[in-house]
């Protein structure tokens, strides 16, 4: 599991610096991924993929958001560089691999799967940002950007 | 006071550069507003797309003005979205007059992207440990690394000969397949499907769906629309380029040992 954070961090990072964020905020970028990944890890057995990742995403735009209230930054910015973990790329090399192998059976079951988790991922983001700006201001009590 | 033209020609430039770099459309909207408000115009009205600004300013008066300009869709830049909500809050603080806006703007866009070595070194390194955390040994990680950083030398090479973007993701997961394949073919002990998933990270559409998301969520349906077409168009050019390289795999002598 440690492991997996700090590859998780590497990997976040990577991106980050890939995208061209700015110096400061790549290591916070990296940590909102990797922690999110963790989060994603401890749900996935208990409740399935698909709702792990509906709270991962849901744990990661809050952290996003609050993350941005302290720093003073875009939430963007963290919520792109933490996605990534998250985001079913191997549901789509499965789907178009069972595709080409006409297995049909296999890819209905991956291609159900990874609509469902971009589902959860946009269900995810809007619930979180559909928080009040006034809790995370609260929770930093500092004066913010003008919403 | 500046006139109205200058300060409504700041505020479109400052969201065209945000607009270009990948903000979302609402902080678009809101930033220019924000601005020309700070600047003390009062009517006006804006409408911003994901590829298009469209405002005008004191129209019922005698310097009444309008522009409309076209974003094409850029790449995300992160560092200038930062660097221009900055900047943003210090002109909404009154801080900041109209010259000193146009250089604090001039020195934002010309903030660099990650030189084209650093960029291959950090996909390569993305790619592996991206490969690594879903499931692959290290010895998929390290081909990973290395297939990840040819890939982004390949994006960035099509870049500069502006290809279509569906060429590049289609020829980009082409090549992370074949390379794949041909370490299995060799015998390696490795797992193709896992390196495969490590190497396409970097064309995985996470920033468009991301975005579009938001925009929907915020009410911008166009722009949300435009953005998750794109990101759709995406995922299945990676399907299209993974899957012609198994096909191809497959129908060549020696391609039973895939299943």
């Amino acid at each position: 599991m440690i492991t997996q954070f700090f590859v998780c961090m590497l990997a976040c990072l990577s991106f980050a610096v890939l995208f061209s964020a700015p110096k400061k905020e790549c290591l916070l970028c990296a940590l909102t991924g990797a922690l999110s990944w963790i989060a994603y890890l401890v749900l996935e057995p208990a409740v399935g993929a698909v709702w792990a990742c509906l709270f991962a995403t849901l744990f990661l735009t809050v952290l996003s958001r609050i993350f941005a209230a302290v720093r003073k930054s875009p939430v963007t910015l963290y919520l792109v560089g933490g996605i990534f973990p998250l985001v079913p790329g191997s549901g789509i090399y499965y789907t178009s691999y069972y595709f080409i192998m006409n297995d049909m059976e296999m890819f209905a079951v991956k291609g159900m799967e990874t609509f469902k988790i971009a589902g959860a991922i946009a269900l995810g983001i809007i619930f979180a940002l559909a928080i009040p700006q006034k809790v995370f201001h609260r929770s930093v009590k500092k004066k913010q950007e003008p919403e | 006071m500046s006139d109205s033209k200058e300060i409504l020609t700041l505020a479109v430039e400052i969201g065209d550069t945000l607009l270009r770099s990948g903000g979302e459309i609402y902080r678009v909207e809101d930033t220019i507003m924000h601005i020309l408000n700070a600047y003390g115009i009062e009517n006006y009205d804006i409408y911003v797309l994901s590829n298009g600004i469209f405002a005008s300013a004191n129209e019922d008066k005698e310097d009444g003005c309008s522009i409309v300009r076209h974003v094409p869709l850029g790449n995300v830049h992160l560092g200038k979205i930062a660097a221009i909500n900055q900047l943003s809050r210090e002109i909404v603080a009154q801080t900041c007059d109209v010259e000193t806006a146009w250089k604090r703007l001039e020195a934002c866009r010309n903030i660099p992207s990650a030189s084209p070595k650093t960029a291959c070194f950090f996909c390569g390194v993305g790619c592996a440990c991206f490969c690594y955390i879903f499931g692959g040994t290290l010895w998929d990680a390290g081909f990973t690394f290395l297939f990840g950083m040819i890939l982004k030398a390949l994006l960035l090479t099509m870049e500069k000969k502006k290809s279509s973007k569906f060429i590049t993701n289609i020829l980009g997961s082409a090549f992370v397949t074949a390379g794949s394949l041909i370490l299995l073919n060799l015998g390696l002990p490795v797992l193709q499907d896992k390196i495969v998933i490590g190497g396409i990270m970097p064309l995985v559409p996470g920033i468009a769906l991301t975005t579009s998301i938001r925009d929907l969520f915020n009410g911008d349906y166009l722009s949300g629309a435009i953005h998750l077409i794109d990101a759709l168009l995406t995922a299945m050019c990676i399907a299209v380029g993974v899957g012609s390289m198994i096909i191809l795999y497959r129908t060549i002598p020696g391609g039973v040992i895939l299943r």
